[in-house]
């Protein structure tokens, strides 16, 4: 039978979390963080010269090199044995280590998947700044490796905007706002094409939200043991936080109610298994607020989100920044926060209008502007859009003539991932 | 991981999650395909949360296997043996799929334990299907009642298109299968891969494993086949189950084991060009560093690359 009768396979790999299923599909069917633990004890052993022991040495390698775990799994092997080293081979939404990488996809494929590469188009995604040598090593690993028949590797900001594209209208263009684990970008997108030198990137994401968290209960002295405090920050920043409109209004409100704002977090000291409990105050809308105002977190980076957005647009070519106003889309997990798009919406707002009331003003009112509508898109399935718009994309006919096939990998070699596969015949 | 597991990791989640999420009124439509050509469809409405339909297509079986109304021999039996009165098979099926169940999830036992172990059993629909004629195979092996009407050979299919031979005898069950693989590289692979394999059943610890060989050609035992089905890449290998190797509760794993070696063997293949790939990438790396050193003035060019790096960070 046909490959391309099968429903592909799209995994979507970001920092924090990876996204995997078959297309056709609403949701994923797994999401995983994106972590591999190997078993690395062997690779300590002393080196001698008998030959014996350089088959055990072999040998050993060879058991090791099964001896793996990914996501929860390998979460839960490290705590409890230390045998396992973890491994996380996606930083700043970059690979940065493809061996960890490789048997990651393994593990997706054979042991959560559960299916043939050699039977399955794969859909992968990338970040729009990842070089045209990681794509090569991409596919390099997809076909040697996994044999696969077909792979497509796209863009995430793309797949964010075309999983919107379903649910209202046919609208390729906006800006896609993407605020992961490990990177954010703010990615403007005309027609289906990025515009490549507009994209801005914030140095500030979720795990910059959390290390914000951690960093305020450890300063308040909430009794968190040291070695899990990371992880209930995270707990935290996942269940608490949320955007405020105003931190003074904010702070106000706390501490009139302490009560009703303040939540207790309950949970058991990992080494000695005592039960503890700490309060969540203020950083439940102090995190987020690190997007807003960047200074309150870090003295290097002091623009907010907002005018990142705006600056963006603005660099972007002048006939298409309506209708990126238009169509500003949230993805992402650290989008998540409670009403993250109003206040985003409401700020983006207020630099636009205060910025056509100087120009009104410049030319002393001859020349009335039309306003710009400003427009933040969030849907619910915003934690794996980039997972459902590349399920839609995949789901299509027209998706398994735009891959790159073996046949053509054979012929030509890693090379031709570095274009995209719609400009077939130009290499 | 060394071994696949029996049953399909996202049925059994969905599952379980299902049984937590009970009270909450959502809709599931869910389509996911495994190894060897077989897809499932899973189905909740809201007309009756607690009515799982799983529906299973099998891959489709070359003609010299038997198949009952696009099922193998013995499979009914077997999944109203092994579900009982939580599950009913539709007929028809539906559309495009060979098997329809429909799970009744009220019906569960409130045994913690004993519903998990159901739930698990679920979710290897695939082992209770496929392996079914195998399993009455090896069940007449186990108690030594051999049929002798059975035909010498038979087929089962295990792949689409492609099918392994076993034949019963009395005291032993040889089974032979034929290895196919699509890529060259993965046939020089599967070929080496296998040659160890037999080797390593020699070894001391595994006196007690069913014999195993390789050959190149065609067993003798294979001589009433059809010659399609002994065309082959990498080999054949034969396996001589005894009673000792199916006696309770090894029943059930020899069935899966055996009715998946092919995918075993592939995934075994794929594991291991990833292990080259890893030493492949390790020897490059260091081989640029050799060259990198041999560069005269690399030193100071990179000192220099330093230099302009901070610099940019500080403004």
């Amino acid at each position: 039978m046909d490959p391309a009768s099968r429903p592909a396979v799209v995994i979507d790999s970001g920092t924090g979390y990876t996204k995997m299923g078959f297309a056709g599909n609403v949701e994923p069917c797994y999401i995983v963080p994106t972590v591999v633990a190997v078993n690395e004890s062997f690779l300590n052993q002393s080196r001698s010269t008998s030959k014996a022991s350089w088959v055990a040495q072999h040998n050993a390698g060879v058991m090791a090199d099964l001896d793996f775990f990914i996501g929860d799994e390998a979460l839960e092997k490290s705590r409890s044995s230390s045998t396992y080293n973890l491994s996380y081979p996606i930083s700043h939404g970059q690979v940065d280590n493809w061996d960890s990488m490789e048997r990651f996809w393994q593990q997706c494929i054979f042991n959560y998947l559960r299916c043939d590469p050699e039977d399955h188009y794969f859909l992968l995604t990338e970040s729009p700044l990842t070089a045209p040598e990681s794509r090569e090593y991409t596919g390099e690993i997809m076909f040697e490796t996994f044999n696969v028949p077909g792979l497509y590797i796209a863009v995430n900001s793309v797949l964010a905007l075309a999983a919107g594209y379903t649910t209202s209208k046919c609208e390729m263009t906006g800006v896609v706002v993407d605020v992961g684990d490990g990177a954010s970008h703010v990615v403007p997108v005309a027609e289906g094409y990025v515009i490549g030198s507009s994209i801005k990137s914030v140095p500030i994401a979720g795990k910059d939200v959390t290390l914000f968290v951690q960093q305020l209960m450890r300063e308040r002295g909430e009794n968190v043991p040291p070695e899990d405090s990371f992880d209930v920050a995270r707990k935290v920043k996942e269940m608490y936080c949320y955007t405020s409109s105003d931190i003074v209004k904010e702070f106000n409100k706390h501490d009139k109610e302490p009560s009703k704002y303040i939540k207790q977090w309950k949970g058991i000291k990992p080494k000695t298994g005592a039960p503890y409990t700490c309060d969540i105050g203020y950083e439940r809308f102090l995190g987020p607020e690190v997007f807003f105002n960047p200074e309150i977190y870090s003295s290097d980076f002091s623009t907010p989100l907002p005018v990142v957005i705006d600056k963006c647009i603005q660099s972007a070519p002048i006939d298409t920044r309506r209708s990126l106003y238009k169509n500003i889309v949230l993805s992402g997990g650290s989008t998540m926060f409670k009403d993250f798009h109003r206040r985003l919406q409401r700020d983006i707002k207020k630099i636009v209008d205060a910025r056509l009331l100087a120009s009104e003003a410049r030319v002393g009112g001859e020349v009335k502007s039309q306003p710009v509508e400003v427009n933040v898109v969030s849907h619910p399935i915003q934690r794996y859009a980039v997972w459902f718009g590349g399920s839609v994309l995949a789901s299509t006919p027209e998706f398994f003539g735009a891959c790159h096939t073996k046949a053509e990998y054979e012929e030509y070699g890693a090379s031709i991932c570095r274009t995209n596969p719609v400009f077939k015949g130009m290499y | 991981m060394i071994l696949l597991q029996s049953h399909s990791r996202f049925l059994l989640d969905t599952l379980l999650n299902r049984l937590q999420n009970i009270e909450k009124a959502v809709e599931l439509d869910y389509h996911w395909a495994e190894f060897d050509d077989l897809r499932y469809h899973i189905q909740v409405t809201m007309k009756n949360l607690h009515i799982v339909l799983i529906s299973v297509s099998l891959p489709t079986p070359p003609p010299e296997t038997v198949f009952l109304s696009g099922l193998p021999a013995g499979a009914i039996e077997a999944i109203k043996a092994a579900y009982g009165s939580v599950v009913q098979i539709l007929d028809p099926p539906r559309d495009g799929f060979n098997l329809t169940l429909k799970l009744n999830l009220s019906k569960l036992p409130t045994d913690e334990e004993y519903k998990h172990a159901l739930l698990v059993k679920i979710a290897s629909v695939r082992e209770v299907v496929l392996g079914a004629p195998l399993r009455v195979i090896l069940k007449q092996l186990a108690s030594r009642t051999v049929a002798s009407y059975i035909d010498p050979l038979v087929a089962l299919v295990h792949r689409p298109k492609e099918s392994f031979f076993l034949i019963p005898q009395a005291e032993k069950v040889t089974v032979v299968f034929p290895m196919r693989f699509k890529d060259s590289i993965d046939i020089v692979l599967a070929t080496s891969f296998l040659q160890e394999f037999v080797d390593a059943r020699r070894t001391a610890g595994l006196n007690n494993a069913p014999y195993c060989m390789w050959s190149p050609t065609p067993p003798l035992e294979l001589k009433g086949a059809p010659d399609e089905a002994l065309s082959v890449n990498a080999g054949f290998i034969t396996f001589v189950i005894l009673p000792r190797h199916v006696e309770g509760k090894k029943l059930d794993r020899t069935v899966w084991s055996l009715s998946t070696f092919h995918a075993y063997v592939s995934y075994h293949v794929k594991c291991s060009e990833g292990f080259m790939h890893t030493r492949m990438r390790r020897r490059c790396r260091i081989l640029i560093e050799a060259l990198d050193r041999a560069k005269p003035g690399m030193e100071n060019a990179r000192m220099q690359l330093n230099r302009s790096f901070k610099r940019l960070v500080c403004h």
